[in-house]
């Protein structure tokens, strides 16, 4: 893993106070530790990147984020309500140019620019804008991620504002033995997980959604979801926990009340 | 008033209530809910609304060959490189 950290006086991050951004973002993990990245073909050629409200492991491969790592607490998600929401998506020039997504990679795909870490979560302009990099977005069918998808990160902002606080890790998951390729160097993912801890219940779980159109997923304990991604994304929570799978709620999509089309978890266990 | 240059580009975004606005150059994507409160609020955003789709009803009428279906590019098919 490539760690790149952004060297810079004050001055130089006043001057450019759009772009300034965190130089660590360990206050988004839990204990401070990132998302382990176990497979070691995933591994490859990937940088850390550290947002405002943050943190995100880039593949210079998939050219597409890992994963996304916030620290959701009630106050963030009250502060986020409060923002207007005017933004533009961006290449995000962190990132070398051969190793990083274009807006032109997207255009005429057929498939959103889907945030891992919302833009819902931001708590500051900055935030907000940093969450438009394209180091945040994996090509995202649109019925999953205007729909279903967005149902589950507002029951994940539910989660925090009742409980305090939350640790979200969201990415994609690439299965199968081929993969689509947008614009000639963008993979698309085969689906899209994010997985909660809650401190207050000592206890976590994870949603997966096919990235395809439909209201079915499914919930999965950290275990389960690490063997099936071959990321750890709470490396320092116990076994025990990792193995106990969390009650997760029903996801809320915007506007969906008909009873006919309602999400679904496929498999209860 | 926040609009957008419909079809110009890929980085408009932005939203009103909780409806999402997104510029892309084959698409205007609007998605989410509103809800068009009968005051001061809701008048505000229905004139938001209206802009945008205005805009958009123009930028369409002004194109000279407009196609039945705009294409999309066909995803390639790869090796999965992470397998």
């Amino acid at each position: 893993m490539k760690l790149r950290i952004v060297f810079a006086s004050v001055a130089l991050l006043l001057a450019a106070s759009c772009s300034a951004r965190s130089l660590t973002c360990v206050d988004q993990f839990v204990d401070g530790q990132p998302p382990a990245v176990l497979n070691q073909n995933l591994q490859k050629h990937t940088t850390l990147l550290c947002f405002n409200a943050f943190g995100t492991l880039f593949s210079g491969i998939s050219r597409t984020p890992l994963w996304s790592a916030e620290h959701l607490t009630a106050e963030r998600v009250e502060q986020a309500a409060r923002l207007k929401r005017k933004n533009s998506f961006h290449a995000e020039e962190e990132l070398p140019p051969a190793d990083r997504s274009e807006l032109a990679d997207y255009a005429h795909s057929g498939f959103d620019r889907g945030h891992m870490a919302p833009n819902g979560d931001m708590p500051t302009k900055e935030a907000q804008y940093q969450s438009f990099s394209l180091a945040n977005m994996i090509p995202q069918n649109p019925k999953n991620n205007q729909i279903l998808w967005e149902g589950i990160e507002e029951v994940t902002r539910d989660l925090a504002r009742k409980d305090g606080e939350v640790y979200v890790v969201t990415g994609p998951i690439f299965e199968g033995a081929n993969l689509e390729r947008i614009g000639g160097r963008v993979l698309v993912p085969t689906s899209v997980f994010k997985a909660i801890y809650d401190p207050a219940r000592h206890a976590a779980a994870a949603y997966v959604t096919p990235n395809a159109p439909g209201m079915g997923y499914e919930t999965l304990s950290i275990a389960e979801l690490q063997r099936r991604t071959g990321i750890d994304v709470f490396p320092h929570l116990a076994a025990g926990v990792k193995e106990t799978k969390m009650r997760l709620p029903v996801p809320e999509p915007h506007g969906h009340r008909s009873k006919k089309n309602r999400p679904f978890e496929i498999n209860p266990r | 008033m926040a609009s957008i240059k419909p079809y110009q580009n890929e980085e408009d975004s932005l939203a009103i209530g909780e409806l999402t606005v997104e510029n892309r150059l084959d698409r205007v994507s609007v998605y989410g809910s509103i809800e068009l409160t009968k005051d001061k609020a809701g008048l505000q955003q229905a004139k938001e609304l209206k802009a945008i789709l205005d805009a958009v009803v123009a930028s369409l009428e002004h194109e000279k060959s407009l196609l039945d279906h705009v294409p999309t590019k066909p995803a390639e098919k790869v090796k999965n490189p992470f397998g």
